[in-house]
């Protein structure tokens, strides 16, 4: 574990040296991350003085779930990177994912450290600023359940998302050419939980909520967060069911991932 | 003129070869354009007007936008960039024609893939979901048609500009990130304009990005008319001609400083 461990650290360390030499390249691209998470919540909150309100929901409450979601989504892309399915295809279809066999370290381990992008920090500090918006526009009554609750939160966002990035790589051990449809369910998921659920059509709330387990990671902890009613009825526990959805779905996504290691097949190239 | 062609029709049915990533390109489009309309529908509430644009205005404001997007490539375009670092740009100069025209036509190709594709699909679809705005006019359809091939040609310059850093750093991909992350924001693409408070239209419409996408959304939902419909096109017009010019004159000291490695 120490060993792992260290070589965790040490490869991380090369990436971000590596990332720092190219310096007017980083500074771009840490500053296009921080905007790019910016504008998109900017073109919310500009235009929210003329509607009022986001269907019963304040800005203060939007920013709740939407700061939450940078955080958690920002977290998983840093500890993630090397499972992101674009990036993961591409060694598959290269054939460079070979030499991860090939060294006496294990290979989760690998991939897991081969791309650490250090330009997600910014998204993050965004994240965490909208986060501190929301906190000072709402007035959440804080209490010791929900000071201990709200890391897992993240750690649950964190997981269920990390999950479909393992998911979405192992695919690519079969299919070569990375299926991108699964960014709706990435970029595209992470963007749905950023606003209440409640706004979206019946069905695509159904299919998030019961098939892909979505609303749980954000909407109903925030429900409990901000003591609002859930408009659907669910029983209490659904605000509590976060961290349980990640940690289910990183056991499955990893028993899925070490199938494919075991039935992978070089390209040869 | 007809070297032109031959390129573009090529490049047509080279984009039209990529089945798969024309494909993932309609359902993402698909789901984007649903989740933001939702999120349009949720904001106007009771309303039924906002900012002059009606509720089922801004509904076809997240149809159209999602269909148009991928025609104009607002989400990044690095296809140029990628020959200066391969070396395949040491063949493309040596074409019998300008530089920004060989990649206009193959542009072309690629602009007509996906609005046939995915452009004329996504907004079809969509209006089986939803109750869609229409032109009303032929006026207006030959104004759409104008600002259309317009905003296409704008987007180009400047997606070639972006694409020229690529000259002078070994690797410009963030670069060229950080400055399509403002055409996002600034063409209207996130929200229409027209909601956002002056002083942000007023930024906006200092920037060409307005004219890329903002000017095509006015058009088609008849926010503007007459004198303020031929200022519009005027102002794409002008920006085009001086995206183009900018454009030749970082080329011109771009390829002075260019060193293709062999490999």
């Amino acid at each position: 574990m120490v060993f792992a461990l260290n070589i965790y650290r040490r490869l991380l360390g090369a990436q971000v040296r590596g990332q720092m030499q190219y310096r007017a390249s980083f500074f771009f691209e840490f500053f296009g991350a921080i905007l790019i998470t910016l504008f998109e919540y900017a073109s919310l909150a500009l235009v929210f003085d003329r509607f009022g309100s986001l269907q019963g929901w304040s800005l203060g409450e939007v920013a709740f779930l939407y700061g939450l979601s940078e955080i958690s989504f920002g977290v998983m892309n840093l500890l993630f990177g090397g499972f992101d399915p674009g990036t993961f295809g591409i060694e598959i279809r290269r054939g460079t994912f070979d030499q991860y066999l090939l060294r006496p370290i294990n290979i989760t381990l690998q991939v897991l450290s081969s791309r650490f992008v250090l330009r997600r920090i910014g998204k993050i500090g965004v994240g965490l600023g909208i986060f501190i918006t929301a906190l000072n526009m709402t007035s959440i009554h804080w209490n010791i359940a929900k000071i201990i609750y709200l890391p897992m939160v993240v750690l649950g966002i964190t997981f269920f998302f990390g999950s479909l990035f393992m998911v979405g790589s192992t695919i690519t051990f079969w299919t070569v050419e990375s299926i991108e449809v699964i960014n709706i369910f990435t970029y595209g998921g992470s963007f749905m939980i950023s606003h209440p659920m409640h706004i979206y059509p019946n069905w695509l709330r159904r299919i998030f909520t019961y098939v892909i387990p979505a609303a749980f990671l954000n909407y109903y902890p925030a429900l409990y967060f901000l003591d609002k009613p859930d408009p659907f009825n669910l029983p209490a526990a659904a605000s509590f069911a976060a961290p349980l959805a990640g940690i289910i779905f990183i056991f499955i996504s990893t028993a899925f991932w070490l199938f494919g290691i075991q039935h992978y097949q070089s390209t040869g190239t | 003129m007809r070297l032109f062609w031959e390129i573009t029709k090529t490049s047509y049915q080279r984009y039209l070869s990529y089945r798969a990533a024309t494909i993932a390109g309609l359902i993402t489009n698909f789901f984007f354009g649903i989740l933001r309309a939702a999120i349009l529908i949720a904001l106007y509430g009771t309303r039924k007007e906002v900012a002059g644009i009606s509720l089922q205005g801004a509904i076809t404001y997240a149809a159209l936008t999602q269909s148009i997007i991928g025609y104009l490539s607002l989400f990044g375009w690095v296809d140029l960039m990628n020959t200066v670092y391969t070396g395949q740009i040491a063949n493309d100069l040596l074409k019998p024609m300008s530089y920004f025209r060989f990649w206009l036509a193959q542009d072309l190709g690629r602009a007509g893939v996906n609005f046939v594709f995915r452009g004329m699909i996504v907004i079809l679809g969509y209006s089986l979901i939803f109750d869609l705005v229409w032109p009303q006019s032929i006026s207006q359809w030959i104004a759409l048609t104008l600002a259309l091939i317009l905003s296409w040609l704008l987007s180009f310059s400047w997606r070639f500009i972006t694409n020229l850093a690529a000259f002078w750093t070994p690797n410009a991909y963030g670069i060229s990130r950080f400055f399509f992350i403002f055409s996002w924001f600034f063409s209207g693409f996130l929200m229409p304009l027209r909601y956002f408070p002056d002083w942000v239209v007023k930024l906006s419409y200092l920037t060409p990005f307005p004219h890329m996408l903002n000017t095509v959304v006015e058009i088609y939902l008849n926010l503007v008319q007459g004198p303020d419909l031929i200022m519009a096109l005027l102002y794409q017009l002008i920006w085009i001609a001086v995206l183009i010019t900018s454009g030749q004159l970082i080329l011109r000291s771009g390829v002075r400083r260019l060193v293709i490695l062999g490999g």
